[in-house]
């Protein structure tokens, strides 16, 4: 990575905008905006653009899915630019529509997450530069919620972890190392996966990402 | 109407004698008032409309109970059969609409607004649609207004034509007095009152001076003997034509069951609310921080242990945060203080209250948990708007049994003015209390003229 990354936040629990702020900055990175509400974030980001934007959902006024929005009106205005959703709870219908027309620098992961920092930094960094990152529960969630397991029965056990942990936006050598097999192991699950679900190959992480969850959602 | 300001000052003047030596100016207005009131009635639209009425609805409920009751013998004695039990229902439904038309015909000629009785609902089927007709009660109270109504319509009738005839033959006397037979009189007056009926037989000038006045005295009576008899046929209809008094009770309930669920609803969603902004953000960021520390002590050599020590201090101290907002959450969920007792947990409200506040509290019984809970919320919010709004600087609280009933009343010496609602879709708290109260059917009284004081009474059932 070359130079410090950028980062907006928009969360309006200051305990928690503060506390983001502090581990952020503890950890190299630089706060272009720290924020309590929708609007501001908007305005933040026009003046000083970040390469990354934390966003709490439930914002005011609301507080119900202000923040999925304002998501989606930022990924069309600002190309490029990566977000991480996130939030108390996980629900599946959020994480379908943001990931409905691209997976490519989308993250969206439970608030608990930031307790194990260092795997949540690398899920900012990847979503920043372009990748994906999903909470674990939204995979399972969305892998629960999709009507087509029929099809999935096909995977094996192994095949199924490799899938999930695909899914959260991990690389091949990220899935070696949580598995703990070789990472040409994780190669062949990943090939065998490709064809048992009939998926082209594509050189790109996020590709297959979306090429899977596209499929679970259909 | 010329008549009626020529005579006013001779009523007036009477009355007032009666009275007593000092007579106010405002006694002799009220006289003034009245007189003119009653001598203007037979000269406006209203005694003439209720006369029409009565005719009319009385002819309708006439004809409508023969109807009823021909049907119902047919069906009756048929009864057999089916067809006698259909035609027993299609008498019962058409009873139903007999008592719509009675009550648009009160809407219309006097502008009397009596509320829809609940619709009638049918079951499929033959036999479920007969089950529903002979259970409508609707139907079966408006048989029994028709059943009523037109004995009272036929003596109203007879009252209403005895007055209004008397009164016209007494009043023209004067110009045919040469025919020496009298007025020629009817019904109530000659046949009832007035067995020997001194009011015929040869007249003199005088005696028919004196039946002038004794017609006029008809003429403007009649129109409240009238009233009297509309009036009580308005509260038949009122009673019998009107919603079923336990449909009532049985919409008011619903009423009440809708705003528990909706004020419950509201409940958890503000617990939701209160835990996720409060305490899972405070342990999201204990729990941030501790992570913190911890990839710092792994750091291995170069451990910045100053930077560790202010990590885990602000952790520390933001879980004694998170542990006291959930003391707080949980007691908003249930107040601990309940658990002593009504009488200790309304001392502590009193006690933590802003405003200097003193407690009377008599009651022997224990109320229910419920009402025990539902009378420390509102007292909690009373004294929290004594508080806010108020301006006041001492409040007292008095908390008594009547029999099976708890009164709970707050007083407050500021400027009052408080309302029950405020305008629009927002509701102060003391709506959100009237509702909670009417829940187990209490009810909260609200006084408080600007300037204060404000008095709000509260009034439980001991059980629910």
């Amino acid at each position: 990575m070359v130079g410090a990354l950028r980062v907006a936040i928009a969360e309006d629990a200051a305990i928690l905008r503060d506390g983001l702020v502090q581990l952020l900055v503890d950890r190299g990175f630089v706060i272009t905006g720290a924020v309590a509400e929708p609007g501001a974030l908007r305005s933040s980001i026009a003046q000083n653009p970040p390469d990354v934007a934390v966003i709490d959902i439930r914002m005011p006024p609301t507080f119900t899915d202000e923040g999925l929005r304002l998501a989606l009106e930022l990924r069309a205005r600002h190309e490029g630019l990566g977000i991480l959703l996130f939030s108390q709870y996980i629900e599946t219908r959020y994480a379908a529509d943001l990931l409905a027309d691209d997976a490519a620098g989308i993250g969206y992961l439970l608030k608990d997450r930031v307790a194990d920092v260092s795997d949540f930094v690398e899920a900012l960094e990847r979503v920043a530069i372009g990748g994906t990152a999903l909470d674990p529960e939204v995979v399972t969630q969305l892998i629960g919620a999709t009507r087509r397991t029929d099809t999935l029965s096909g995977l094996t056990m192994r095949e199924r972890e490799v899938l999930a942990l695909m899914a959260e936006g991990r690389s091949n050598g990220a899935i070696a190392t949580a598995l703990v097999i070789s990472e040409g192991a994780v190669e062949k699950h990943v090939a065998n996966i490709f064809a048992k679900l009939d998926l082209p190959v594509s050189e790109y992480d996020h590709r297959r990402v979306l090429a899977v969850l596209r499929f679970l959602e259909s | 109407m010329t008549l009626a300001t020529e005579d006013a000052p001779p009523e007036e003047r009477k009355e007032s004698k009666g009275v007593s030596f000092a007579i106010t100016e405002e006694q002799v207005y009220r006289v003034k008032t009245l007189a003119q009131r009653i001598l203007r009635e037979p000269f406006t639209r209203r005694p003439w409309m209720e006369l029409a009425f009565f005719l009319v609805s009385g002819g309708l409920a006439g004809i409508g109970l023969a109807f009823i009751g021909a049907t119902m013998l047919t069906g009756v004695v048929l009864a057999i059969t089916f067809f006698g039990l259909a035609v027993l229902g299609l008498s019962l439904r058409s009873a139903r609409g007999l008592g719509r038309w009675q009550r648009d015909l009160a809407h219309n000629m006097l502008g009397e607004t009596i509320e829809e009785p609940g619709a009638f609902i049918r079951r499929p089927g033959f036999f479920g649609w007969l089950q529903s007709v002979l259970r409508d009660r609707v139907a079966w109270r408006a048989v029994g207004y028709h059943a009523i109504k037109v004995p009272w319509t036929i003596l109203g009738v007879y009252v209403a034509f005895s007055l209004w005839w008397d009164a016209f033959s007494c009043l023209l006397e004067p110009i045919f007095w040469r025919n020496n037979n009298g007025p020629g009189t009817f019904g109530l007056i000659s046949n009832i009152f007035l067995p020997n009926n001194p009011l015929q037989g040869p007249t003199g000038f005088d005696r028919s001076v004196a039946l002038f006045f004794l017609g006029l005295i008809f003429f403007f009576a009649a129109p409240w003997v009238m009233r009297g008899f509309v009036t009580v046929d308005k509260l038949l209809i009122r009673a019998l034509l009107g919603p079923d008094p336990i449909a009532a009770r049985v919409r008011t309930l619903e009423q009440a069951r809708s705003h528990t669920v909706d004020a419950s609803a509201a409940t958890l969603r503000r617990i939701e609310r209160d835990l996720h902004d409060g305490t899972q953000a405070q342990l999201v960021a204990l729990a941030m921080r501790l992570g913190m520390a911890k990839e710092k002590l792994d750091d291995g050599e170069t451990v910045d242990l100053d930077r560790v020590r202010q990590l885990i201090d602000e952790a520390h101290r933001g879980a004694k945060e998170a542990i006291t907002e959930l003391r707080d959450i949980a007691r908003g969920i249930h107040p601990p203080a309940l658990d002593i007792g009504l009488e200790g947990a309304l001392a502590t409200l009193a006690s933590r209250s802003a405003v200097p506040t003193e407690l009377h509290y008599d009651v022997h019984a224990r109320p229910t948990p419920a009402i025990e809970a539902i009378a420390y919320y509102c007292l909690a919010e009373l004294l929290a708007n004594v508080a806010q709004h108020a301006h006041a600087s001492r409040a007292s609280v008095s908390c008594a049994q009547t029999g099976s009933w708890l009164r709970l009343v707050v007083r407050d010496d500021g400027r009052g003015g408080a309302r029950l609602s405020t305008v629009g879709s927002s509701s102060s708290g003391l709506a959100g209390l009237t509702d909670r109260v009417r829940t187990v059917d209490g009810r909260l009284d609200l006084v408080s003229p600007d300037g204060g004081p404000t008095v709000v009474t509260i009034d439980l059932p001991l059980s629910v």
